[in-house]
């Protein structure tokens, strides 16, 4: 664990419990996560299929709530807002970069890129296409703009999706598998894209991976196994390699 | 907020691209829609365009805005005709004065006009009279001569009558009548009635006025529905209404004014009748005798009422028109051929020859013949049933005859004369139902045997009018006829002429029910509870009824189209509103990712909710747009074209021939607002499911 002053603290899981109900029983997919992560970190969130990792992303996404214990992003307590206010944390606060892209798919480049702008209306129509088309320079898509998903190919849809997720100055960008879907060489580069982006813009990145190559760019790697974190280090060679397989360590 | 402009575009576009993206489905939305709109446009237009010229015609020829009549009545008003061919019993105004007088305090009532209709027949005097009254002339004289050709008429109308009796067998039931009558038109057929007429003429004339013209006369019955009013007022407030021969019934003076469709219809020389309505078929129903067989049957039936013609030329008039028939015949007559050949060729008319022979017809053969049963400056004694149960008859001069103005066509028009309200209180009778039903039982049989006569083309021609039938069924109902016929024609115009009245008589008095004109004939309805809340406050024992259900049947047929049109309209909206909510709800399953991708990058609920609903307000604004074009185009077109009149009764209610209609602004505000509303209800539903689904759901899926 790290000392980090709170105000530092982007992500804060204080003895998160999460619930699925299955019939009559319940299943408990996380069972008390306590769990900091600092502004500017490059995390991966690692482990075995069904232990919890995409859960973790949805209670930090905002997307889902916990069934007992608190989460805090960016300092402020998520446990008793509305939809709406939770729909707006979303918007102000968080990118989120999905395995299957979920690019709109009747809008081309740069009007999904501009969708969260337009959804915060802050920004005037000018300074939109200006920031748009910077972001989008950023990941290399200048000549795609006007493009629609259908006419990109896989890697080149994930840019899109970061772009979108990048395009708000987010606190923080949540990626769920983001290449799973993809073929080994397009995933290392979208995660080295990932790692620049988090190295110039200071954009906490949180991803979740089953690729050991891919969990060795990161940072910080968090290991659940069950629903529970057995492990936390800060992207040490060995532990990387140690975690790497089906998880016996630490069990 | 140029953001909320610039999402609004954004969710525009997203619309946009959907409705694009989903183009089989996009289309077949769209396409009903666009025929609903359309149907709605035209739809409403028409029915605005036929209430509005239905209700110019009908306001200002018989009903005014309002009508009143007694609240005590059983049935309802109907004055161009109900459900049953049978005059409703509608109650009385007792003393009109007294509601014209309150009813005129009334703001927006301009004029009240008395009203009351009933039902009489007339009688006229007929050929058989004429020819009598020269044969004793001529036997006076002993001119044996004029006799001899004079007799000559009397067998050709008593021959004509016999035909008749093959066909009066077979629906009379008193056969001992009918052989007597056969045994005494036989006896004027044979020579030896006629070789010593001059030595035995008291005698032989006597048996013709007795045996022989009451059965001639038999024909000469007709029917006449008389609405009796204030002519004066009448004429000043129905403004359709003009004379068309002879004159208005000056004031103070008792009269009728025959309706000119009921004068060409009922009471024109059948020969004339015929001509009129072959021509009348091809002129305004685009008929034509090169090819349509129903018309080239009617002229070959034509032909054979040659008698009606010959019968009535005496012998100078034949020697006249023979030549002018053999000219205009040319190769077709023949050295030998008398003049009833030459008439029955001349009948035969033809696609060819049609026009040249209705010319003729009227230029030189019209003027030899009676060419109207009643004329206008004729007295005729028109009969009911009184108000005792009665029968009674009452002389009345025909002052002339008049049409509305725009419907001169149309026999619903036609339906009523007009008379003086004190002819009508004489000829008014209170009927018991047994009564009323002998009557309409009388009337029927006018309407019945003039229809199987259309379509039965070989029956009675030569053969019996259909007055004829009505005689014979009605033989003893009328028998106080007789009376009055015997009164001599000056002496019946002297008596009429003698009949003066005072406004202050016409006025104080009984009428059935009373037309109300008002001075804004837009502003019906707030009138018409004006007018209620009158009656209340004077205890005028009155209801009021607007002009629609005044005019009976017909009021109610525009009712029944608009109920038509609506439901039809209905339907087809409901059946797309089905069909886009059942394609929404698919497509919201189908755009879970989608949604969910946009409510976890940070979009409200409201903004799936417009999402979803744009979408089809975009489809539903575009598919109105293009119904709506398409409709006021089809309009437009229409009413430069003018859409015909099929038929007589399309002919009253499209006030004219054709029906020029028009668009209005608020027919596209109806259209454009059920599509909106149809648009919302449609999506709602999908919509609401949309703004349900979780953002959760966008970090599932694989594509
Ligand atoms: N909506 C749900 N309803 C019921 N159970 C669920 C639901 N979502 C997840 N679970 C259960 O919770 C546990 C954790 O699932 P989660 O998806 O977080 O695992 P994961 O680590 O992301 O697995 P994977 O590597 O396969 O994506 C699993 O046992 C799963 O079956
Ligand atoms: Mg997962």
């Amino acid at each position: 664990m790290r000392d980090s002053g709170s105000e530092d603290l982007i992500v804060k899981m204080s003895q998160v419990i999460k619930e699925y109900p299955l019939g009559k029983l319940k299943v408990q997919a996380l069972r008390g996560i306590d769990l900091n992560i600092s502004r500017g970190e490059f995390t991966t969130i690692a482990g075995p299929s069904g232990s919890g990792k995409t859960t973790v992303l949805n209670l930090i996404g905002c997307v889902d709530v916990p069934s007992s214990g608190d989460v805090q992003i960016a300092g402020q307590s998520t446990t008793n807002l509305s939809d709406k206010e939770l729909t707006h944390l979303r918007l102000m606060k968080i990118g989120f970069i999905f395995q299957s892209f979920n690019l709109v798919p009747v809008l081309d480049v740069f009007q999904n890129v501009e969708l969260p702008l337009l959804l915060q209306g802050e920004l005037g129509a000018s300074e939109r296409a200006v920031r748009v088309k910077e972001i989008i320079a950023r990941v290399g898509l200048s000549d795609q703009l006007r493009q629609r998903p259908n006419e990109l190919s896989g890697g080149q849809r994930q840019r899109v999706a970061i772009a979108r997720a990048l395009v708000t100055n987010p606190a923080l960008v949540l990626a769920d598998e983001p290449t799973a879907n993809l073929d080994s060489v397009t995933g290392n580069t979208i995660i080295e894209l990932m790692k620049e982006l988090n190295a110039t813009q200071k954009t906490t990145f949180i991803f979740s991976t089953h690729d050991p190559k891919v969990m060795r760019q990161a940072s910080r790697v968090i290991r659940l196994v069950d629903g529970e974190i057995v492990l936390d280090n800060d992207g040490i060679e060995g532990v990387v390699e140690a975690t790497d397989g089906r998880g016996e360590v630490g069990s | 907020m140029s953001q909320t402009q610039s999402s609004l575009r954004m969710i525009s576009l997203i619309a946009m691209r959907n409705i694009m993206s989903n183009k089989v489905k996009s289309s077949i939305v769209a396409s009903i829609m666009v025929f609903g709109t359309m149907l709605l446009v035209v739809g409403t237009a028409l029915l605005d365009s036929v209430e509005s010229s239905m209700q110019k015609v009908v306001t200002s020829s018989l009903t005014g805005q309002l009508q009143v009549y007694s609240s005590q009545g059983k049935d309802e008003l109907a004055l161009f005709g109900g459900l049953t061919a049978s005059l409703p019993e509608i109650g009385e105004i007792e003393d009109f004065s007294r509601i014209k007088s309150s009813l005129e305090e009334v703001p927006n009532v301009q004029a009240v006009v008395p009203m009351g209709l009933t039902v009489s027949t007339g009688s006229s005097g007929n050929d058989i009279d004429e020819v009598l009254r020269q044969l004793r002339d001529a036997a006076s004289n002993n001119d044996a001569q004029t006799v001899a050709s004079l007799s000559g008429q009397v067998r050709e109308i008593a021959g004509s009558l016999l035909e008749e009796y093959a066909d009066k067998e077979k629906i009379s039931n008193d056969l001992n009548r009918l052989d007597k009558e056969r045994a005494a038109l036989e006896e004027v057929q044979k020579d030896a009635f006629w070789q010593d007429f001059t030595q035995n003429s008291q005698e032989r004339l006597l048996f013709l006025d007795t045996k022989i013209a009451p059965l001639a006369n038999n024909g000469r019955r007709f029917f006449m529905r008389i609405l009796g009013t204030d002519p004066q007022a009448f004429k000043q407030h129905f403004d359709r209404f003009e004379v068309v021969k002879g004159e208005m019934i000056p004031p103070g003076q008792r009269g009728v004014l025959i309706s000119k469709r009921t004068h060409e219809r009922f009471l024109k020389h059948r020969v004339a009748r015929e001509l009129d309505r072959i021509k009348r078929e091809i002129e305004l129903e685009g008929r034509s005798l090169e090819d349509d067989e129903l018309l080239q049957a009617r002229a070959r039936r034509l032909s054979r009422q040659y008698r009606r013609v010959t019968f009535q030329l005496d012998p100078s008039e034949v020697a006249q028109l023979e030549p002018k028939l053999r000219d205009i015949l040319g190769s077709e007559a023949s050295a030998k051929d008398s003049i009833k050949e030459l008439i029955q060729k001349f009948l035969h008319v033809d696609h060819s020859n049609f026009d040249a022979r209705y010319d003729f017809f009227y230029a030189q053969v019209a003027p030899m013949i009676e060419l109207y049963r009643v004329n206008v400056g004729d007295v005729v004694p028109l009969q009911s049933f009184t108000r005792r149960g009665y029968v009674k008859a009452v002389n009345v001069k025909i002052w002339g005859t008049f049409q509305f103005k725009g419907i001169e066509d149309s026999d619903l028009a036609g339906v009523v004369n007009i008379s003086d309200l004190l002819t009508f209180r004489e000829l008014y009778g209170k009927m018991t139902r047994a009564q009323r039903a002998e009557l309409e039982a009388l009337r029927d049989s006018i309407g019945v045997e003039d229809i199987s006569r259309d379509s039965a083309e070989d029956d009675l021609f030569g053969g019996s009018d259909e007055i004829a039938i009505v005689e014979q069924d009605s033989q003893e109902s009328f028998d106080e006829f007789q009376d009055v016929e015997v009164m001599a024609r000056e002496d019946r115009i002297k008596q009429v002429e003698n009949l003066t009245y005072s406004q202050q008589e016409l006025e104080q008095g009984l009428a059935l029910n009373a037309a109300v004109i008002l001075e804004d004939p837009d502003d019906i309805q707030r009138t018409r509870a004006l007018i209620n809340q009158k009656i209340q406050q004077d205890d005028l024992k009155l209801k009021v009824v607007d002009w629609k259900e005044a005019a009976g049947l017909v009021g109610q047929l525009i009712v029944v189209i608009q109920i038509v049109l609506y439901v039809a309209i209905f339907i087809i909206f409901l059946v797309a509103l089905v069909i886009i909510n059942n394609s929404m709800v698919m497509a919201t399953t189908e755009r879970m990712a989608e949604v969910g991708t946009m409510r976890a990058i940070g979009a409200q609920r409201g903004f799936i909710l417009v999402l979803f609903m744009l979408e089809t307000l975009v489809l539903g604004l575009g598919a109105g747009f293009t119904g709506a074009l398409l409709g006021v185009g089809i309009i437009e077109i229409l009413g430069v074209w003018g859409i015909p009149a099929a038929n007589e009764i399309v002919r009253f209610i499209f006030a004219g021939p054709r029906l020029y209609p028009h668009v209005s602004l608020s027919n596209v505000l109806i259209a454009a607002g059920v599509i909106f509303v149809v648009s919302l209800l449609s999506t709602l539903y999908p919509a609401l499911i949309a703004t349900r689904i979780q953002p959760v759901v966008a970090m599932r899926g694989r594509d």
